[in-house]
């Protein structure tokens, strides 16, 4: 990721630390760094979250428009993840240097919220064959500082949580043509299923863990990702359930280790889901005239 | 979607015919009988029979080309050059990897451009394939790897992998072991091993009750089996932890059942070579 220069010496600090379940910066091998998340930020969107992992900084906004369903499934709507990796986050990420991260990260989202328990996209359509919502959700890195996979998780599950989709009042065909009407009230939203069953929520996170000797790690920073030859990203529903693992890095692994971390996973999982949707709920008991730090903080 | 100015495209909004046939309704009763019996009668753990042949493409400097019942994938690796728009000396040699589908491979007619989902398995087969290269060997340079599959049948990404691992080999990049992958599939309690197209599109699919929620998903593991390492995971769908780890054990020992196949092959490809060698001596 950020190109982080570290000596053989700094290395074997760092892996030995690891060891000793202690970490330089005095954490354990499971617990994440502190994380700051506020919703609503940018008012010309229909959601949006910003989250502060330690220094890496993600802006996501949702944006909702009218679009076609595709003709092989039209009874569902449309879900897209773009992620820009800015230049302000790192010089390397300058022209078309973040572009490969970039794809990586928003393919792993994609995967993570293909399945059906996870988002059903038939809550998307407006009239089948015709109209449906299409979600786009973009993603800017700002800062990164190690761990990019879980924090773009977490504020996407946050902006989705936080995102309002008009309230379609008619929906008719007219001579084959498709005529909807929303409600005027721009207050009039439907929220998505993240905030009506919280049981079911359906959105993941993704668990970065790395293989640092023979211990993984939760959480790293940028300096760990250097020391890693490979890690699991699992995605991580709210009941437990695996929805994706891609494995990242140049490593391979051993299949009773594979079962360790995936075990891991499932637990730290289900515990960050928890977390998330607690600060969500409290900031929403805040109402609606609670004040917006933004980025003045 | 870029647009290619020097092709000759398909209209923009065209829809294969099948949407308007009741193909798809009639789907719906197969799920009951596959989970049975599979369609081509195998059992649910069975594997395919797998033929392999390197040697197919003249002018790539190593490749091959598998079948896995009707999958069909050929691979081609050429010389290492220079890795292209790189300024730093880079100590460890780089795989780049291509993974494509013939526009004629799928029921939907696929483009010249490598849409999303084949962008997604190159970087997949990349990263199957990295832990198995000396990639210290070739400092500076880059090994390509492309992967064309002629027709498929299901699984074309795991034989895609394994291919590739072959070309490889023919190319001689030195290499610690084989890669081979085998894909497996959720459907409910079912586990299928080596899954066609129709069980792909099956376990893909959720099961209507979602509650208590039911697995679905695809998993595709590829291995070293000579080491036994796994050198990548790669799982979508919804599925328990206690399924994985059965998946993990089960698709471990497939695995291990691949590799003499393959090793079998690059024998003959060596003998073959030594004899060309003792010929061209006489």
């Amino acid at each position: 990721m950020a190109n982080t220069l570290l000596s053989l010496a700094e290395k074997t600090f760092i892996v030995h630390g690891v060891d000793d379940n202690y970490r330089t910066d005095g954490r354990n091998r499971s617990e994440y760094r502190p994380m700051e998340v506020e919703t609503k930020v940018l008012p010309h969107t229909s959601g949006s979250a910003r989250l502060r992992l330690a220094n890496t900084d993600i802006l996501v906004g949702v944006k909702a428009e009218v679009d076609t369903p595709y003709p092989d499934n039209p009874n569902e709507g449309k879900l897209e993840f773009f992620v820009d990796c800015s230049a302000n986050a790192t010089p390397a990420f300058e022209g078309k240097g973040g572009d490969n991260l970039g794809t990586e990260i928003s393919n792993t989202l994609t995967l993570a919220y293909q399945s059906s328990h996870v988002l059903d996209l038939t809550t998307l359509c407006i009239l089948p064959q015709q109209k449906c919502w299409k979600l786009y959700v973009d993603v800017l890195i700002l800062q990164c500082d190690g761990n990019l996979f879980d924090a773009v998780a977490l504020a996407v599950k946050a902006a989705l949580y936080s995102a309002q989709i008009p309230k379609v009042t008619t929906a008719t065909l007219d001579g084959g043509k498709a005529d909807i009407q929303l409600s005027d009230d721009p207050f009039d939203c439907v929220k998505l299923d993240v905030g009506s069953f919280p049981v079911l929520v359906t959105l993941c996170k993704n668990f970065t863990f790395i293989q640092i000797g023979e211990n993984c790690v939760v959480d790293p920073t940028s300096e760990e990702e250097e020391c890693s030859a490979a890690s699991i990203v699992v995605a991580v529903m709210p009941n437990g359930r695996i929805t994706s693992v891609v494995k990242t890095g140049y490593g391979s692994l051993q299949p009773s280790t594979l079962v360790k971390t995936l075990e891991l996973a499932k637990d730290i999982g289900i515990k960050l889901n928890a977390g998330i949707m607690n600060a969500l709920k409290e900031e929403d008991e805040l109402g609606s005239q609670r004040e917006i730090f933004g980025f003045l903080k | 979607m870029p647009f290619d100015q020097k092709r000759i495209n398909g209209p923009e909004v065209s829809v294969p015919y099948s949407v308007y046939t009741d193909v798809n309704k009639s789907k719906s009763s197969k799920p009951k009988k596959s989970l049975h019996k599979r369609v081509d009668g195998r059992e649910h753990k069975d594997l395919r029979k797998i033929f392999v042949k390197t040697g197919v493409i003249s002018q790539a400097k190593g490749s091959a080309y598998i079948e896995v019942g009707i999958t069909k994938v050929v691979c081609s690796v050429f010389d290492p050059r220079e890795i292209p728009n790189k300024n730093e000396y880079s100590l460890q040699g780089e795989l780049f990897c291509e993974f494509k589908y013939a526009p004629f491979a799928c029921a939907k007619r696929r483009i010249h451009q490598q849409d999303a989902e084949e962008k997604e398995f190159s970087l997949v087969m990349q990263r199957s394939l990295e832990p198995a290269v000396c990639r210290q060997e070739f400092p500076n340079f880059q090994v390509d790897v492309y992967a064309l599959v002629l027709d498929n049948g299901g699984s074309s990404l795991a034989a895609a992998i394994m291919c590739a691992s072959l070309a490889l080999a023919d190319a001689s990049v030195p290499m610690f072991g084989l890669v081979t992958a085998v894909s497996a599939g959720f459907y409910k309690d079912t586990m299928f091993l080596d899954l066609t197209v129709e069980e792909e599109v099956l376990c893909n699919s959720a099961p209507a009750k979602p509650n208590p929620p039911n697995n679905h998903g695809l998993i595709m593991q590829a291995a070293l089996p000579q080491h036994d390492q796994i050198s990548e995971f790669f799982l979508v769908g919804s599925i328990n932890i206690d399924c994985i780890k059965q998946a993990i054990e089960t698709l471990t020992v497939a695995n291990k059942n691949i590799c003499p196949v393959v090793q079998q092959c690059l024998v003959k490809t060596v003998l073959r070579a030594l004899k060309r060698k003792e010929q061209e001596k006489n």
